[in-house]
């Protein structure tokens, strides 16, 4: 806070950011109390989309709820899918066959790049940068073309299944995602080109809502914004789902490389780096496909599954903004008996706070950005 | 009114106030045209508000981006404040807490204004219809909706034909030429609205939402125009438009 | 407002007063029954009409530039349906500004608001007074132009403090303030560029300045001495801050303040700010041109001397090559402007008042010093006729080594070895946790 002399009194100012404004992501909305330029404190309102997720849940069979969690997190709308399947196959026994869940691997990795790029790109924009942005969306348009050849949608795909994927994929898709991953390699180069290494974009990012690793565990966040702080957890290695323990890939973390570990270019280079650690998987996971057989649906989709009464699963799933864990109650019913879902943007945005205290409105902005946050998935 | 001639609006025009028809028809020329044109720079120029509230706000951005690019039609920059903005894409799910902020943005986007409903769930609630507690089932019941552009969420092109749609609507637009019966931009009261539980737009009408003092340079020529007879021209007009 | 009003047009009127203007039938009349007040009259309407017709020229095809050239650099197209290949994308734009609705708010300081956006105008506006386009092609050849032109820029900090206080909104105070602190900052940088070339050319008058620079291109301020060649770049920087654009564009930051100052102006009064960046562009950018870049001489010695002896229709020719090359110029600049804003994220505050405050500004100290030493020492005539161009090859040169000694050391991004940020970063990261970089 500005030291003032005992006769000049500065008034602390209250700031309402959001539910409408742009760089809230949404409709986030947060009470900033500020002295001048500088954030005192803030706090996060949330609920403004809070669309009931849960109580929809509990009013539909298991494989009508896959559409609502794409919902709830749009921008990585196949991690849902899958995250929800993998717990419905837990509690009613459903087998997947290798082929179904390779495909699941490549489409979920390709949906982790489609969601880095939209953080990337947003946080280009939200530290001013405009034409960042756009170049990812035009790479991510590529990979929405994909999934709308796999699954017919663009955004909310219902793709993963219990039970496999409800789609077969055409003959040439594998060609086709290999034909991306050598472009996308070539394109991170030009983001980081554009972006990473721009000399304002680092004073801007380098040293600004510098989270401990101590503090980010004890928030509980997870996903890029744990691993910015430098505290190797993933998911995908430390519990392995699907095939994640038979594929090579590295776990990219924060090294503090242009400031303090745990900035907010730390977190952001953690996703650029993701992003070739999923082409990475992409790669793998095709060759893996063209080779193995079996059926990419061993249920029908429209199949009742009716879960043995009692039964009860959680789990956990590496989302590109977390982890992403559905706690599925049965019955016996053909409907879930209750579904509760972890969502990792809802931790992850209340350490906002915590690092957003003596910044200035414009490193709020940034913080925010590196953050990641979806509303679908916080206000469900 | 509505019976009430053309002729009649433009008596303040004429010296004696009882115009001959051939004068009559060159005035009325003369205001079609200036509609023709304020009509053409309406409908080029359509700004949307950077408004998202969830899934649809993504692919409104899409339609932003590269591909779909908005731009190229005059409605590439979006305003982040009201003030600026002709066109209020309401993209994504209106919940109970957000609706009377939707309602406080209309309110404070100048006419003539526009409302775009994207997707699914802001026409009429979509996949949240029936167990979605929280969420208000169409936006129409809290602004008048000019488009509807259903889809969950609706593709990117099928947003720019939204915009095409409201630049359809504005070419039928008449501004300056007024026959007592024409409304300005709002579209007439939604029937939906009627006897409603609760009446979104009454009940989330914001206190203190800024009425507009006067409506620019043309409502001042519509006023030096039609002296006086600038009345009732809108359905369920509260701020006073200009007259 | 009314003397600014008053003082173009009268600067307007002697610039014309050459014209035999009496001998048009109309207005001729006018002028012999009404002299005392007809005169003043015709030239605040040509006066006026002119520069307010220049500037909104320059707005509507410096938007559409802006529009393109940011399509071109994000793989778009840009505007493309409103008329052909969008050109009168901007003038649609503009129109329906002006058919908008005018919203004052209720707890507006209303007289403040109202005026604010005129008092923006007004000061880009009388800029245009002292700009030169040609030999004659000038409204007023004040003698104490460049001063002007640094009084009346400073006009726009008033209107923009009226429009975001007189708002009420607290995104409006939030971009007002940050506005003021980076226009009042910067005109420190920018008027010391002023006076080093000032105290080689020993005249504030644009015209004067301009003619001390004929003959080949390096005569030019620009070459005159390596210490002006850098003081280019510092003006330029400034005025970057000085129009906010990009990288300093912060008062108006859409991602933070959602508007900055014009948040809550509606139609004709926002488009009045907007006119006034644009133009404010132009003004900056011709003035660089002026100071720096011989102004409208063409950088040819033999075109110059040409422009100068040309008389009678030859002489129009002249204006018009004149300006021909003063606008390519500032439009070179005004292009450069925009690479700039489509390129680069913006700065923080704190970082805007410190680029001022500890670079530009000793720098400019520096460039003002060590440029008039220079001047004393070589005298403008060391070696005899050919010094001017072995100046130019010493700043040239002077500048291609510090160019390069920065490439070496700061290279951004190495995109051979494989998604690694900063070589040398890298070099001193420590591998524990928590150590600096």
């Amino acid at each position: 806070m500005i030291e003032a002399g005992a006769d000049i009194r500065t008034e602390e100012f209250l700031l309402n950011m959001g539910p409408q404004h742009p760089a809230t992501h949404g409709v986030l909305r947060l009470v900033v109390r500020t002295d001048g330029e500088l954030v005192l404190d803030c706090e996060c309102h949330i609920g403004y989309l809070h669309r009931c997720f849960e109580k929809c849940a509990e009013g539909n069979p298991y494989t009508s709820v896959i559409p609502y969690t794409d919902r709830m997190d749009y921008l990585a709308a196949m991690c849902n899918n899958q995250s929800f399947s993998l717990a419905v196959e837990k509690l009613a026994k459903i087998e997947v066959t290798d082929r179904a869940r390779w495909m699941r691997m490549a489409t979920v990795e390709l949906q982790r790049i489609a969601s880095h790029l939209m953080a990337v790109g947003t946080y280009g924009l939200d530290v001013g940068a405009i034409t960042a942005f756009l170049h990812c969306f035009r790479e991510r348009e590529r990979i929405l073309d994909l999934f709308e050849e796999m699954s017919g949608q663009r955004l909310n795909y219902s793709y993963i299944v219990p039970g496999g994927v409800l789609y077969d994929w055409p003959d040439d898709m594998p060609k086709k995602i290999e034909n991306f991953c050598d472009q996308m390699e070539v394109r991170i180069r030009e983001y980081n080109d554009l972006l990473s290494g721009n000399g304002i974009f680092i004073k801007r990012t380098a040293d600004i809502g510098v989270l401990p690793a101590d503090v980010a565990i004890a928030w509980g966040c997870t996903g890029p914004v744990l691993r910015g702080s430098g505290i190797k957890r993933d998911l995908r290695k430390d519990r392995p789902y699907e095939f994640y323990d038979q594929v090579e890939f590295d776990v990219p973390v924060g090294r503090g490389l242009h400031g303090t570990l745990g900035d907010c270019w730390d977190r952001y280079w953690v996703r650029v780096q993701e992003m070739s650690e999923s082409i990475k998987i992409i790669r793998q996971s095709i060759s893996k496909y063209s080779t193995s057989t079996g059926k990419y649906l061993t249920t029908p989709a429209n199949k009742q599954l009716r879960p043995p009464k009692g039964e009860a699963v959680y789990h956990t799933t590496e989302n590109p903004r977390g982890e992403l864990g559905y706690y599925v109650v049965s019955d016996g019913e053909p409907i879930p008996y209750r579904v509760k879902a972890r969502a990792p943007s809802f931790c992850n945005v209340a350490v906002l706070p915590e690092i957003s205290r003596g910044t200035m409105v414009a490193d709020l902005v940034a913080i925010l950005g590196s953050l990641d946050i979806v509303l679908g998935e916080i206000d469900r | 009114m509505s019976e009430q001639s053309s002729g009649m609006r433009l008596q303040p025009l004429g010296p004696s106030g009882d115009l001959s028809d051939e004068e009559l028809l060159k005035h009325n020329i003369f205001i079609t045209k200036a509609d023709d044109l304020i009509n053409w720079a309406r409908r080029s120029s359509v700004w949307p508000m950077t408004f998202g509230l969830a899934c649809c706000a993504i692919e409104m951005m899409a339609t932003g981006a590269s591909r779909t690019d908005i731009d190229r039609f005059g409605s590439g920059p979006f305003r982040a404040t009201p003030r600026q903005a002709d066109l209020m894409i309401v993209a994504g799910t209106v919940t109970h807490k957000m609706a009377p902020r939707v309602k406080r943005l209309y309110d404070q986007m100048p006419e003539p204004k526009y409302v775009i409903a994207m997707g699914a769930c802001v026409c009429r609630g979509g996949p949240y219809h029936k167990f979605g507690y929280h969420v208000v089932k169409g936006v129409d019941l809290i602004v008048p909706v000019d488009v509807y552009v259903p889809g969950c969420p609706p593709r990117p092109e099928a947003l720019l034909e939204g915009v095409f749609r409201i630049q359809d609507k504005i070419r039928r637009e008449r501004t300056l030429y007024y026959d007592g019966q024409r409304r300005l931009t709002r579209p007439a009261p939604n029937p939906r609205l009627e006897g409603h539980a609760g009446n979104w737009a009454n009940g989330f009408d914001v206190e203190g939402a800024d009425a507009p003092k006067s409506a620019g340079f043309i409502g001042w020529l519509r006023e030096f125009l039609f002296e006086g007879h600038g009345d009732d021209h809108g359905h369920g007009h509260d701020d006073g438009h200009g007259h | 407002m009314l003397t600014g009003l008053l003082l173009a047009a009268g600067s307007a009127g002697r610039g014309l007063i050459d014209l035999d203007l009496t001998s048009l039938p109309l207005v001729g009349e006018m002028l012999a029954e009404h002299p005392t007040i007809a005169w003043p009259l015709l030239m605040l309407a040509i006066g006026c009409g002119v520069v307010i017709g220049y500037i909104t020229v320059f707005s509507l095809l410096a938007v559409y530039a802006e529009r393109k050239i940011s399509a071109f650099m994000q793989s778009r197209l840009g505007p493309m349906e409103v008329g052909p290949y969008g050109l009168l994308q901007t003038a649609a734009d503009g129109l329906k500004l002006l058919a908008k609705e005018d919203i004052i708010p209720r707890d507006a300081d209303k007289l403040l608001y109202i005026i604010g956006p005129i008092f923006v105008f007004t000061g880009v506006w009388l800029s245009f007074v002292v700009l030169p386009y040609g030999p004659d092609l000038i409204v007023a050849d004040l003698n104490v132009g460049l001063l002007f032109l640094a009084a009346v820029a400073s006009i726009e900090v008033v209107g923009v403090l009226m429009a975001g206080w007189a708002s009420n909104n607290k995104w409006a105070l939030f971009g007002t303030m940050r506005m003021i602190t980076q226009l009042v900052s910067y005109e420190i940088p920018i008027g010391l560029s002023f006076v080093a070339v000032v105290a080689i050319s020993g005249s504030l008058s644009m015209q004067e300045i301009t003619l001390d620079q004929q003959g080949w291109f390096w005569n030019w301020y620009l070459f005159r001495n390596p210490f002006l060649f850098v003081g280019f770049f510092l003006y330029f920087i400034a005025s970057l801050a000085e129009t906010k654009r990009a990288p300093f564009d912060l008062p108006e930051a859409e991602s933070e303040l959602v508007a900055g100052f014009h948040t809550e102006y509606t139609g004709m009064r926002f488009s009045l700010f907007f006119l006034a960046e644009y133009a404010a562009m132009y003004v900056v950018s011709a003035t660089a041109a002026v100071l720096f870049l011989g102004g409208w001489c063409t950088g040819f010695a033999f075109i110059d001397s040409w422009m100068m002896e040309s008389a009678g229709f030859q002489r129009v020719l002249a204006n018009v090559v004149g300006l021909t090359s003063i606008t390519i110029k500032a439009w070179f600049l005004v292009a450069v402007m925009m690479w700039l804003r489509w390129t680069l994220p913006r700065i923080r505050l704190d970082q805007v008042m410190y680029v001022c405050l500890k670079v530009l500004l000793p720098f400019s100290f520096g460039v003002l010093v060590f440029s008039t030493l220079w001047e004393l020492v070589t005298d403008g005539t060391l070696f005899g006729d050919w010094w001017p161009l072995f100046q130019f090859l010493i700043s040239i040169g002077g500048f291609g080594l510090l160019m390069m000694n920065f490439m070496a050391k700061e290279r951004p991004y190495d995109i051979e070895a494989d998604f690694r940020p900063l070589r040398h970063s890298e070099v001193h990261a420590a591998p524990d946790a928590g150590a600096r970089g």
